[in-house]
């Protein structure tokens, strides 16, 4: 903490704006669930929001959920719009989130110490304990929610946080907002591509304009799929194959067959539990392989003299990259092909059994839509501040295309994009923001405190949380 | 040196007595060093260098000084600038020196506690002032046929839920009117009409005019302070067509293509090369004229006047071109050119003028004539009769008794020589006729129609005088003579008291016609008669 290295006679004045009161931040997304104690940099707690089911009932987190031995089928609470669709499961997720690195239940809470596999027994000791054992009832809350999220949801999500887990003081913030706060800006247009959703929207003084709400689904999941169809097209076809079922490999040259030893398994494995794994190779195969096309024009327009911008890319080097089974290969202009779509419709990979990509789905026609959206005197300033958010947005060369595109589109505009230069600040915009907010010592008059929710009722959060 | 011999120059008495004392103690307790300590302390001898003692007591006094550690205490706190105030969150916070209340209450709201300590940040909580207004204020002041009541209301609580952030309030503006249930078919029909869809200028517009109102129905707009009444000026003064243009502009000048982008960059940057010549050439110009100009002379030229005094400065003046040419012979460390200061200026600023006149001269005949005065009268050059028009060039058979005079001078003469109430008069038809004060090229031609112009504006003055003298004259005798009238009336309806009752108003009406028709005539002859004069004049001028 910061306060320890001032001198005794140095206590914090109301000039710095800190005032901690122990909040925890919740920052639940498509893809994981963030959470954290407000004030810090990073959330201490991360988590898969894959959870998987089993016989033996529902397991949470990282360390269990990558397991090929317990059979598990992988599903997530989310829907494909990144709003919670299945509470129960994502209240659970979301506890475990908190409890696992943040607080505890305490000592005599039966579900989570491990200490009570008798479901039975759990029943009768939940009673005893229900009075007084929240695991939050130290702590406000401050979560975060998509500026799409349903009246409904937004009910549930106070509910939840004041009856089951008894927070003293609940607040829901848009997480867009909070990732202009994090990148310290009020006024901003936020371009925030994740796993299940790309969105750009405006937000004037810490509010959204609800009518500049722009959302597509080419995000990292739709990114995942073109790299599948890059993978099923290529020729030879690449298989995309999983660590778990790899033994022990040797090295082979570039695009040799591979020679590994694979590993069997008496249960079978599901397929939401291979889709799982192969997603972390191609989360990967993002990383490290692919690349956005930045710009002069788009992949596929003319260069110079009959010569494409696909073309020129493909003559640049390209990048190696080894598969769990040591096939590896060389991609040079593919690598440009698959994230081409986010920025030209045309240029997307047919998926199948998925629409083709719309022209106003683009990253580029979603912020002119938006900017259109709003007042003509916010317009510049809007393009002035744009702040780039998301894990997607980490792809090679994003901004630089953005910015390009952005340029193009407004040539009398100053365009101004602003993202962090951290992987960590750019995955966790939102909750650092969060993390901003909820230890601002004027934030304390806005929270919403439980004598007001028993009063007003869970509506109170429509009220309040604009 | 030895200390003897400080004390012999610092004057103290001799041999100073603890000398032998000082001895014995840098003999007596000499530590007992060891190692490489010893060696350095070898060096010395037995005059120990300075060295910094070790001390060992450094740390334990270190130590010994320490306060125990900070204690601190997670404290409840309360926020007065929340709505609902029992919400009470804890901070952790240095401990009180002394023990006050024992942290006993743990996280339940004690509003009982005796004083529970305020947020330092509740008195950020600023909220923007909206309007406010009752049923009977709505309904004498704010009424409006686009406006429902309810609708209005919506506006105003809105503007207040968002603190005036307008494109926020225009981004949620949803309003739903009231359905109104007669009949389920009349409700639906309602619903679909009343609905409008309202542009950001029609909500400001709306509330900037309730606003505007209603500070005026609180308080008068005499009695408001200065920042008060410009809110309520500007707010009254809102004009949404004008805001609405405003936007469509900006619009155009956002939505511009790359083309007309930069285009405009470069008209912009030739505007800007236009403007810094334009402004070189008129810096130039004024610099021109700061030359032309006369200064005040700060000497007396009457020295001058008489022919003797022409030459003599003829002579000066030639001294000082010798002298100057001299110098610049001798290189520029010289010496500085004899004579007496004051002349020595003034022949300056006259050799200045001279060439001056010589290079402008030089323009228009082509030869450059750089050697200029120096030539002296003999080689001067003989101007053609249109030159000598052009340059206001005129001879004399014989100076005039007051002598040469700066032709500046005589052109304001008939101004400055006027009392200031006459001056003022006279500028001010001069403003009138769209002529400077000061004549911008004096040359002879202008000056004399200048001259010329001033004599008439004085005759103009003159009889306006003669004029208003006039009319009041006549004002006064037609005063008299309508008194004599109505006293002569009076007596005729003293002998007729059967006809009051009939023709008495008339009469009196007639005679309040003929008042109040008699300034108005008046006043238009005034008016017309100094109209004519100066268009006179004008005409005057133009020939
Ligand atoms: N370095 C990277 N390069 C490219 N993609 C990355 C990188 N790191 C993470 N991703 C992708 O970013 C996505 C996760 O981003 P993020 O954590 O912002 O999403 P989320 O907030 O959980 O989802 P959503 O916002 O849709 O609810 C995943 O699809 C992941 O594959
Ligand atoms: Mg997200």
């Amino acid at each position: 903490m910061a306060s320890q290295t001032l001198t005794s006679s140095m206590q914090p004045t109301d000039v710095y704006g800190g005032d901690e009161v122990s909040a925890i931040i919740l920052d639940p997304g498509f893809s994981s669930v963030r959470a954290g104690f407000a004030g810090e940099d990073t959330p201490k707690s991360f988590v898969s929001s894959y959870y998987g089911v089993n016989e033996g009932g529902q397991v949470f987190g990282d360390d269990a959920i990558h397991n090929p031995l317990a059979g598990l089928d992988i599903r997530n609470p989310m829907s494909k719009e990144g709003i919670v669709e299945d509470w129960d499961t994502a209240t659970r997720l979301w506890e475990y989130a908190i409890t696992s690195r943040l607080t505890s239940f305490k000592q005599a809470d039966p579900r989570n110490n491990g200490l009570n596999d008798d479901l039975k027994d759990l029943d009768v000791e939940m009673d005893g304990v229900e009075e007084g054992e929240k695991p939050l009832e130290e702590h406000p809350l401050l979560m975060t929610e998509t500026a799409w999220n349903s009246p409904k949801n937004r009910e549930r999500a106070i509910e939840i946080a004041m009856e089951s887990w008894g927070c003293p003081a609940f607040w829901l913030a848009r997480n867009s907002v909070l990732a202009a706060f994090g990148a310290g800006k009020a006024t901003a247009l936020v371009v925030d591509v994740g796993a299940s959703t790309a969105s750009v929207l405006a937000i004037h003084d810490g509010l959204i304009l609800k009518k500049s709400i722009q959302k597509s689904h080419l995000a990292g999941n739709w990114l995942s799929s073109q790299i599948r169809t890059l993978f099923a097209t290529s020729e030879p076809k690449v298989e995309l194959v999983p660590h778990y079922t790899i033994m022990s490999k040797t090295p082979v040259d570039a695009g040799a067959p591979a020679q590994a030893t694979y590993r069997t398994y008496e249960k079978e494995v599901t397929d939401s539990f291979r889709a799982l794994e192969e997603e972390r190779v191609l989360t990967e195969f993002k990383e490290s392989v692919v690349q956005v096309w930045t710009g002069p024009g788009r992949l596929n327009s003319p260069m110079q003299a009959g010569m494409t911008n696909l073309e020129y890319a493909k003559s640049q080097p390209g990048r190696v990259f080894e598969m769990p089974d040591g096939y590896n290969q060389m991609w040079g202009g593919e690598r440009f092909t698959v994230a081409e779509g986010m920025w030209d419709e045309r240029a997307a990979l047919p998926v199948a059994g998925e629409q083709p990509v719309q022209k106003g789905q683009t990253i580029s026609e979603m912020v002119k839509a938006s900017v259109n959206a709003v007042d003509m005197d916010l317009r510049s300033q809007l393009l002035q501040n744009i702040v780039v958010t998301g894990g997607t947005t980490l792809v090679n060369g994003f901004t630089d295309r953005l910015n390009n595109e952005l340029t193009v589109m407004y040539p009398s505009a100053r365009i101004k994009i602003q993202a962090a230069g951290l992987t960590a600040e750019r995955r966790f915009g939102s909750w650092i923001g969060g993390s901003i907010l909820g230890s601002l010592g004027t934030f304390h008059q806005m929270w919403i405190s439980k004598k007001e929710f028993e009063e007003f009722g869970s509506s109170v959060v429509e009220k309040r949380c604009k | 040196m030895t200390s003897h011999d400080v004390r012999d120059m610092l004057d103290l008495p001799g041999e100073a007595a603890p000398r032998p004392i000082k001895k014995a103690k840098l003999t007596g307790p000499r530590p007992v060093l060891k190692g490489l300590a010893r060696e350095v302390q070898n060096l010395g001898g037995d005059n120990p260098i300075a060295i910094v003692p070790e001390t060992t007591t450094f740390k334990k006094k270190r130590f010994g000084s320490r306060k125990p550690a900070a204690k601190w205490e997670n404290q409840s706190f309360r926020n007065s600038a929340r709505e609902d105030e029992t919400l009470v969150l804890k901070h952790w916070r240095r401990k009180a020196e002394s023990p006050a209340v024992a942290p006993g209450d743990e996280g339940t709201a004690a509003p009982n506690e005796v004083k529970l300590e305020d947020s330092t940040f509740a008195k950020y909580n600023v909220k923007v002032i909206t309007a406010e207004y009752n049923d009977e204020q709505y309904q004498k002041h704010l009424l409006s046929e686009d406006w429902s009541r309810d609708e209005t209301d919506y506006l105003v609580s809105m503007v207040r839920d968002y603190d005036m952030r307008w494109p926020v309030i225009w981004d949620r503006y949803e309003y739903q009117p009231p359905a109104i249930t007669l009949d389920p078919q009349a409700a639906e029909l309602a619903i679909v009409t009343a609905s409008k869809p309202r542009t950001l200028e029609d909500l400001k517009a709306r509330y900037y005019s309730v606003a505007a109102t209603m500070m005026k129905v609180h308080k008068a707009p005499e009695t408001m302070v200065a920042a008060e009444y410009e809110l309520m000026e500007k707010m009254a003064s809102f004009n949404p067509q004008q805001e609405a243009q405003r936007k469509l502009f900006a619009e155009a000048a956002f939505q511009r293509t790359r083309e007309e982008a930069r285009e405009e960059e470069s008209l912009l940057i030739e505007l800007k090369r236009i403007l810094a010549r334009s402004e070189k050439l008129s810096e130039e110009r004024r610099e021109l004229y700061a030359r032309l100009d006369a200064p005040a002379s700060t000497g007396n030229i009457g020295v001058f006047t008489t022919s003797q005094g022409l030459q003599q400065l003829l002579q000066q003046l030639m001294q000082a071109d010798k002298t100057k040419k001299r110098k610049s012979l001798m290189g520029p460390d010289g010496t500085s050119p004899a004579g007496p200061s004051g002349l020595n200026q003034q022949a300056s600023f006259d050799r200045r003028d001279s060439t001056v006149r010589g290079e402008s001269i030089s323009g228009p005949s082509g030869t450059n004539n750089k050697k200029g005065p120096s030539q002296g009268q003999t080689e001067r050059r003989q101007l053609s009769a249109e030159e000598e028009i052009l340059y206001g060039v005129r001879h004399f058979d014989r100076i005039t008794s007051s002598g040469p005079a700066f032709r500046a001078e005589r052109i304001n003469k008939p101004i400055t020589s006027k009392s200031s109430i006459q001056q003022q008069k006279m500028l001010s038809v001069l403003t009138e006729l769209g002529i400077p004060h000061r004549l911008i090229m004096p040359t002879y031609a202008v000056g004399e129609a200048f001259d010329h112009l001033l004599t008439n504006i004085n005759l103009l003055l003159e009889q306006r005088k003669v004029t208003e003298k006039i009319q009041s004259e006549i004002n006064t005798i037609l005063a008299i003579k309508k008194q004599k009238e109505e006293e002569a009336e009076s007596k005729q309806i003293l002998r007729q008291p059967e006809a009051v009752s009939g023709s008495g108003d008339v009469k009196v009406e007639e005679v309040e016609r003929e008042k109040s028709a008699a300034p108005s005539i008046n006043g238009r002859k005034r008016s017309a008669s100094v109209m004519s004069a100066v268009s006179e004049s004008t005409k005057r001028q133009k020939k």
